[in-house]
């Protein structure tokens, strides 16, 4: 899909994330995509390939305010949130914000810490506030959580339930660069590193501009049956023990949406519905033991499922 | 340019060969003579333009050579004298003028000679062109053959030779033409060894190619002669030209070639009374050519209405009985140039309109026309002869004193090159018989054998150095009179039986019984009784009638020694001439019936339609389906020029819908299958990869605004029709 006109600011924006991100085009797409969407993104990655300098990058070009959080075991929920402290000056109780109210915030290896603190990140990525000691925050708008999450089979890990993974957009793995990109690494690790002279592309009334035009984006009522007609087919899909909710349906709606935004098109196409399937519904749905035993994965049968949906290629009859 | 050198006077030696082949028809078959002097103009012509001969001195020679020609063609006195060469101006200034008011057919015989040299001299040009410049010479090539192909389908120009002739220089041409060619494209130096290389090769693969034209097995023609088909469309009647005589209507004069079809005619000729059926002659003939038959000469007497008409007839020897008949011309026949006259003839009586009528006769044929007037009917006086076999058994050999060498040797004739084996076959009929009669008895029975067909249409029409009778003896055994009657004459010659060839009327169709005497009978002669016999000499007994075409009879009676004349029968003539006729009166009759309309008759047609003919409508329908089916099979190949005819018209932008959806299910068919699950834009860099294109992704773009967005750029249709023909001529190939 290179031959499409990109979006003139999403492109500066991509651009930007290469001159720091060797690689991994279509990892900074998808991730642009969630941010333009209003949702967030889940990396099932290993650490060191490059995730903290791609979303800093990536909040550096909007000019947001970038917060990193290592989730550890001990971590307590208001270590997440912030904290109200007694100010014996003011004789109040004063709140100190923590590290959730920025505007991009990576949430590293969310599933090592107890569900507690992690129902405390996925409250506040849902629900758009905080609500620390009876007093309501508000969190900063846009509002984008890049978490990652070491593969399930590690020792020490909680598992997201369910119900919490449906709060992500997309979910995604990055991978190892190849050879070449990873000699440009070294290269590039010899030299100041050019984050710090990063210029923002957009302030943050723009993206949230660039955010209500995604909103505006042409789904057909093809695409929609479309997007309903896979998702639907994932819940009778035989290896699959619970299949895609309609949040699915409407995340991949909204995901289609911005994806086009994103090359420049103002109606999304089957296309982008494909290739967005699997990122959109793989974590939303559970498969039965019997697959998991045969080594299907979820990517894998979301696939498969797309390959069986006929894709509309005629105007609906009125 | 091609300079000289051997393959290149090759290339001049060919291109005169290949003209030379242009002027040969032209002696046969129109009266130019001294085609020699053209070829030699040919000659000069073209061996000045191999040496390079400066144009002026070319034209000066070439003139002088022209001029040289007309004065010894046309013009007596010696060529220097010059006076001669005054009035070949005036002469050339006259023509001009003639043409000038398009008087072609005054233009005088020495402008004709001059403008054939200038039409020669312009092809001596063009060939020069086409050789040299051009280096094709195909067009050239390919039109001879066509000129001799026409020649030989519609004159009587014999192209078998040339053909080949053509074929060789033609092909000999265009091998060194592309030798020619090859040396200035690839830049190779013309070295012997690559002209050797190439032209040994060139020759055997033309030596070979003719050998294996000559040597393969010939399929005969599968339509007829286009000459005689296209003249019998053009003119229904009895009409005979001077160069016909290939395709038979009815009765003719010109019997140089026969064969071919016989095409019938049902306009009557005459009817005549009388007291019994009997052959009419009008004609004989006796110089058979191997084509067919001509006579010896002419010598025209006249004689008088009185007078016995001077035929040969009955010796006295001969017991007959006097008998008379009255023939009535059809007044609408025109080709009533002849009397008709029946065997032992004496007088012609009662003529009409009367008035001292003066006959002509052409005592070689024994053809008889009236000198001024047209007849209308008249009375013939004749005797009926009542041969006897003994007496006709009597000559067993050929003497001098039975009759004189001269007309033995006139009802004997043969042509030279009369094959063998006709004599061969005649010898075996005959083995056993010892007398003439007999001989020919046995001979006239020969065609009684089932192996001979009679048949008006597949005749065939000999070509080439084929024998008319030969052919029909030995290969096609098939045909009419002509056929039976020509072989049964020449076969007896070659046993050396004197024979002549004799052309007239059969009996006709019985009409009525005489209004005034009731044992006369009156009868009927159509253009379709028009029918050739054979007459064989027996001394003593005269000319004496043979019928050996099938199927019909001549009611001679002979005595066979019993003392009782035996009845012959009477073979109805061609009984199935008038059936078709009653046919359609009667469906005619039918039709009238079922105009006054009623739907009950219409359905009862139907089904009595139906049930006669459900074989056929059986047939019909499952033809159309097979049609139907073929139609739909190959939709692919024509189905787009319907589309594109459709869609070239339409302006509105949502046409686009409909033509892309055409075009996937074109591609379908072309064999570049859609996945279901497959989108357009993936689908579309396929289909642009198969074809290494970039259409598709472009009109798909197109589509998918329709389709995605509901909204298309104005003129969007105008914009991607290009694009969408292209796509889909492509889905044709």
């Amino acid at each position: 899909m290179a031959t499409e006109q990109m979006n003139p600011a999403i492109d500066k924006i991509l651009a930007n994330i290469e001159k720091v991100m060797i690689g991994k085009r279509n990892v900074a797409e998808l991730s642009l995509t969630a941010l333009l969407a209003g949702g967030h993104v889940l990396l099932e990655d290993v650490p060191g390939v490059g995730k903290t300098m791609m979303v800093r990058a990536m909040a550096k070009s909007v000019n947001a305010k970038f917060r990193r959080i290592q989730f550890t075991p001990d971590l307590l929920p208001s270590d997440v949130t912030g904290v109200s402290i007694y100010n014996p000056k003011e004789m109040e109780f004063q709140f100190r914000p923590g590290p959730l109210m920025g505007n991009i915030i990576l949430a590293d290896e969310i599933n090592r810490t107890s569900p507690k603190t992690q129902s405390a990140l996925l409250e506040g990525m849902e629900e758009a506030s905080v609500t620390i000691d009876g007093v309501t925050h508000k969190l900063n708008q846009p509002f984008f959580v890049m978490a990652t999450q070491n593969p399930i089979e590690y020792e020490g890990t909680y598992p997201l339930p369910e119900a919490q993974l449906d709060r992500f957009l997309l979910k995604m793995k990055m991978g190892y660069p190849d050879m070449d990109e990873e000699i440009e690494v070294l290269n590039r690790a010899q030299k100041v590193p050019p984050i710090e002279d990063l210029q923002p592309v957009v302030d943050l009334e723009g993206l949230q501009e660039l955010q209500k035009e995604v909103k505006d984006v042409y789904v057909d009522e093809t695409i929609k049956r479309y997007i309903v007609d896979i998702v639907h087919r994932t819940r009778g899909y035989g290896s699959v023990y619970l299949g895609a909710s309609p949040r699915g349906s409407i995340a991949l709606m909204k995901a289609a949406q911005a994806y086009a935004y994103v090359f420049g098109r103002n109606y999304v196409l089957p296309d982008d519905v494909q290739y967005l399937a699997p990122f959109v519904l793989s974590h939303r749905i559970i498969l039965k033991s019997e697959a998991k035993f045969e080594g299907i994965s979820a990517e894998e049968v979301v696939n498969r499922v797309v390959a069986r949906v006929p894709v509309p290629v005629r105007r609906l009859v009125k | 340019m091609i300079r000289r050198s051997f393959p290149a006077l090759l290339l001049y030696g060919l291109g005169f060969l290949l003209l030379w082949e242009w002027l040969r028809p032209i002696e046969q078959l129109t009266n130019t003579s001294h085609v020699g002097a053209f070829i030699i103009f040919l000659l000069i012509a073209f061996a000045l333009s191999f040496l390079h001969v400066k144009w002026f001195w070319q034209a000066i020679i070439q003139i002088v050579f022209i001029l040289f020609s007309i004065n010894r063609f046309h013009y007596q006195e010696p060529f220097f004298q010059l006076s001669w060469l005054g009035s070949f101006m005036g002469d050339i200034v006259n023509n001009l003028i003639l043409i000038g008011s398009r008087d072609w057919t005054r233009l005088s015989n020495e402008f004709r000679t001059l403008l054939l040299f200038i039409l020669l001299w312009l092809m001596v040009y063009l060939v020069h062109y086409w050789l040299l410049r051009r280096q094709r010479i195909f067009l050239f090539f390919f039109m001879t053959l066509i000129y001799i192909t026409v020649l030989d389908t519609f004159t009587v120009y014999n192209a078998g030779a040339a053909i080949i002739r053509t074929i060789i220089a033609g092909f000999a041409v265009m091998g060194t033409l592309t030798y020619f060619r090859i040396i200035h494209d690839e830049k190779i130096s013309p070295n012997s060894s690559f002209l050797k290389k190439w032209m040994i090769p060139l020759t055997a693969m033309i030596a070979l190619s003719v050998l294996i034209g000559i040597a393969a097995p010939k399929a005969a023609p599968i339509w007829p002669d286009p000459v005689p088909y296209l003249k019998t469309a053009a003119n229904k009647g009895g009409e005979d030209g001077p160069n016909s005589g290939i395709s038979r209507i009815g009765y003719g004069t010109n019997d140089e070639r026969l064969g071919g079809p016989f095409i019938g005619d049902d306009s009557p000729v005459f009817q005549y009374e009388g007291y019994g059926k009997t052959y009419w002659k009008v004609e004989t003939k006796d110089v058979y050519t191997g084509k067919g038959w001509v006579p010896p000469g002419s010598t025209p007497i006249t004689f008088w209405e009185t007078d016995l008409v001077p035929v040969y007839s009955i010796p006295n020897t001969v017991e007959t009985a006097e008998e008379t008949a009255h023939v009535t011309f059809n007044p609408s026949f025109f080709a009533t140039d002849f009397m008709v006259y029946p065997l032992g003839i004496e007088k012609f009586e009662k003529i009409e309109p009367s008035g001292g009528t003066v006959f002509n006769i052409d005592t070689t044929k024994e053809k008889i026309t009236s000198r001024e007037k047209k007849i209308t009917s008249y009375s013939v006086q004749f005797k009926v002869p009542k041969y006897k076999a003994d007496n006709l058994r009597k000559t067993t050999v050929y003497q001098s004193s039975d009759m004189g060498e001269e007309f033995y040797e006139r009802y004997t004739q043969l042509p030279e090159e009369l094959p063998q084996r006709i004599k061969q076959l005649t010898e075996e009929i005959t083995a056993g018989k010892t007398n003439w009669f007999d001989k020919a008895k046995a001979v006239e029975e020969y065609f009684g054998k089932s192996e001979y067909i009679y048949d008006q249409k597949n005749v065939a029409l000999p070509k080439g150095n084929t024998d008319y009778v030969d052919q029909f003896l030995f290969e096609t055994k098939t045909g009419y009179c002509d056929n039976f009657s020509s072989s049964m004459a020449v076969m007896l010659r070659t046993i050396g039986i004197p024979t002549r060839w004799v052309k007239g009327f059969t009996g006709g169709d019985f009409i009525a019984y005489s209004q005034g005497e009731t044992s006369m009978q009156l009868y009927q002669v159509s253009n379709n009784n028009a029918h050739s016999w054979v007459e064989v000499y027996l001394p003593g007994q005269g000319w004496v009638q043979f019928e050996p075409t099938k199927g019909f009879s001549n009611g001679i009676s002979i005595d066979y020694s019993t003392g009782q004349s035996s009845s012959s029968a009477e073979t109805p003539i061609a009984p199935q001439v008038k059936k078709p006729n009653q046919q359609q009166e009667e469906d005619t009759k039918g039709k009238q019936q079922e105009s006054s309309f009623d739907w009950n008759t219409v359905w009862t047609n139907v089904q009595t339609f139906l049930t006669n003919n459900w074989m056929n409508a059986a047939l019909v329908v499952i033809l159309l389906i097979i049609l139907a089916a073929m139609l739909y099979r190959i939709r692919g190949k024509w189905f787009p020029y319907v589309l594109m005819f459709r869609y070239r018209f339409k302006k509105k932008d949502e046409t686009i819908g409909a033509a892309y959806m055409s075009l996937l299910s074109q591609l379908d068919r072309f064999g570049i299958k859609r996945k279901e699950s497959q989108t357009l834009r993936n689908y579309a860099h396929y289909v642009d990869s198969f074809y290494s294109t970039r259409e598709m992704t472009k009109f798909t773009h197109y589509y998918e605004q329709y389709l995605y967005q509901q909204n298309l750029p104005e003129g969007s249709w105008e914009d991607v029709r290009k694009l969408w023909e292209n796509l889909i001529k492509k889905t044709i190939a």
